[in-house]
């Protein structure tokens, strides 16, 4: 049997590697199609130029922001709203929710406190803050950090709730220590739920931050600067390359973390959803 | 060991059953609406000690919505509760659904047959990427502002988080188990809807419920930005105007709807659910 697996194992490994370049030269071909569909639609006039520029005219105007000095800021402030938003996050939600977790009676409190607010979408306190503290760096954090710590702080606990507690028991016959067992026990055996938490909190945070800068982003931001470019109406290609900016970011954000999770836990099966 | 484990879960089942399986739902809800009291004094306690003229007292906003839901004159002809909220909610739950159909038969489509997953790869990964609100924009710019803008817009934000847990719940499936469905020749339609989409379906819910947090969010978001009508609308509105406690009633206003919509996602989700959550038990 076990041999059998083994061999199968080198069957389908010698056989995934030349199949991996009909996946790359698939994905190629579809990304061809649809850019020449892309390029194809507004040049026809099937949808008019002035709504629906041409892929080329897109591109190009990215390339040309590419190296305009004013683009490049505004997408670091995103990038950077973003870090220090779910850097704030991260730092309440994981501790927090693994004390929550820890004890039958917080946990069904927090719960229920969670169930009630998380429901909330955070855009509906963007004309409060704005009331409370103006259109700066301090309100989108402030909304940012809201948005997200829910989701952290909900999979933490859940996955502080799933740990095995043979697990903890064992390790307690063997002499450790309360905090000892959290963190040999307990934080290990979590932390696939709270990668799982940060995951979804990642992309929840860009939408956020994304959408802050456009209601309220003064002149800050890829948001502001798409908000700008549709306010001023006569630069179309230049809307297009901001939102094909954020998507960019979006991307790198997404493999980035992908990357980290299936490299930390590729030993472990259970995921959270 | 084997029989030791199971005799310990009988006892344990035994010792259980008169705690905990009675009336788990009750319990719950009993903690539920006791929190809901104890933060709604801690609110009243705070925002009563701190005075701020932002921060009006939960119990002064809970008395102005009703008038706020359901005055009318004064330039309008309607009650805001059919001529904002009705509109609002419905354009929510059109979205939400619409993105959950196109989501889960893209997905079962992608997810189902891998050579189209290959050409569609990059494409998906990258749409699914851009923040779904800097997309606004391009959807007013091409659409106008209007409820059917906002319902595509809502579809295409939802979509993506239901298109991506079907696809790979789908590519998942075992491949012997399709094998099998072509070896006794069962139509694929009835493949699609009792193996397929059955077994993707707790992945599917599990992108529904964050889609469903999307939704809330292109909602407000649409109707900040492309909206004559709406609770988003009302939002802002009465922000510009200052009306600080009305703000207050409309930000309770969707509060509350996020969490019916939620509560009745979850509802929908458990009962379909259920032979999954019974599995998973053992």
């Amino acid at each position: 049997m076990q041999t059998v697996t083994t061999a199968t194992q080198a069957m389908a490994a010698v056989a995934a590697k030349p199949k991996r370049s009909p996946k790359v030269r698939r994905g190629v071909i579809g990304v061809v199609v649809l850019a020449a569909i892309l390029e194809a639609v507004p040049r026809l006039g099937i949808v008019d130029q002035a709504f629906l520029p041409p892929l080329s005219a897109v591109l190009a105007k990215l390339g040309v922001e590419l190296i305009n000095p004013e683009f490049l800021l505004a997408t670091f402030d995103t990038l950077l709203t973003w870090f220090l938003g779910m850097a704030i996050a991260t730092v309440i939600a994981i501790p927090l929710g693994t004390l929550l977790g820890l004890s039958d009676f917080t946990y069904r409190v927090s719960r229920a406190a969670i169930d009630l607010i998380r429901p909330i979408p955070p855009i509906a306190l963007i004309p409060l803050l704005i009331l409370v503290l103006g259109q700066t760096l301090e309100m989108k954090l402030a909304l940012v950090v809201f948005a997200v710590v829910w989701p952290i702080l909900f999979n933490t606990i859940s996955g502080v709730r799933d740990v095995d507690p043979q697990l903890v028991q064992m390790a307690q016959s063997f002499q450790h220590t309360r905090m000892q067992a959290i963190r040999r026990i307990v934080l290990p055996s979590a932390a696939p739920f709270m990668a799982t938490g940060v995951r979804i909190a990642s992309s929840i945070a860009l939408i956020v931050v994304v959408t802050v800068e456009m209601i309220a982003g003064g002149d800050s931001g890829l948001g502001a600067y798409i908000a700008e470019a549709r306010a001023i109406g006569t630069d179309v290609p230049k809307i297009f390359s901001g939102t094909l900016m954020t998507g960019v970011l979006g991307l790198i954000i997404n493999s980035i973390i992908g990357a980290i999770e299936s490299r930390v836990f590729s030993w472990n099966e259970r995921k959270a959803s | 060991m084997s029989v030791v484990d199971t005799a310990t879960q009988a006892a344990r089942t035994i010792a259980e059953k008169p705690r905990r399986a009675r009336r788990p739902g009750l319990v719950r809800s009993a903690t539920a609406v006791a929190v809901l009291v104890g933060i709604v004094i801690l609110w009243q306690i705070g925002t009563m000690a701190a005075g701020q003229r932002f921060f009006p007292t939960p119990l002064e906003i809970i008395e102005n919505t009703p008038g706020v839901l359901f005055q009318t004159g004064a330039g309008n002809d309607a009650a805001p509760f059919f001529a904002d909220v009705l509109p609002s909610l419905a354009r929510m739950a059109a979205g939400f659904l619409g993105g959950t159909v196109a989501g889960v038969l893209l997905g079962a489509f992608l997810g189902w047959f891998g050579p189209a997953r290959d050409y569609a790869a990059p494409i998906t990964e990258f749409l699914r990427s851009v923040p779904a609100t800097a997309v606004l924009p391009i959807f007013i710019m091409l659409l106008g502002i209007g409820s059917n803008m906002q319902i595509l817009f809502i579809s295409w934000g939802v979509m993506w988080f239901v298109l991506i847990n079907t696809t790979a719940a789908v590519a998942e499936i075992h491949p012997t188990v399709l094998d099998m469905t072509k070896t006794f020749r069962i139509p694929k339609a009835k493949v699609l809807l009792r193996i397929v989409l059955p077994a993707a379906s707790p992945k599917i819910f599990a992108g529904m419920r964050i889609g469903l947090t999307a939704a809330m969010i292109l909602f407000v978001t649409s109707e900040f930005m492309g909206a004559t009508n709406g609770i988003g609308y009302q939002l802002i509105v009465t922000q510009s105007r200052f009306q600080v406690l009305d703000m207050w009633s409309w930000m309770l206003v969707i509060a509350v709807a996020g969490f019916l919509a939620n509560t009745i996602l979850e509802a929908i989700e458990a009962r379909v659910l259920r032979w999954h959550t019974a599995s998973r038990r053992k």
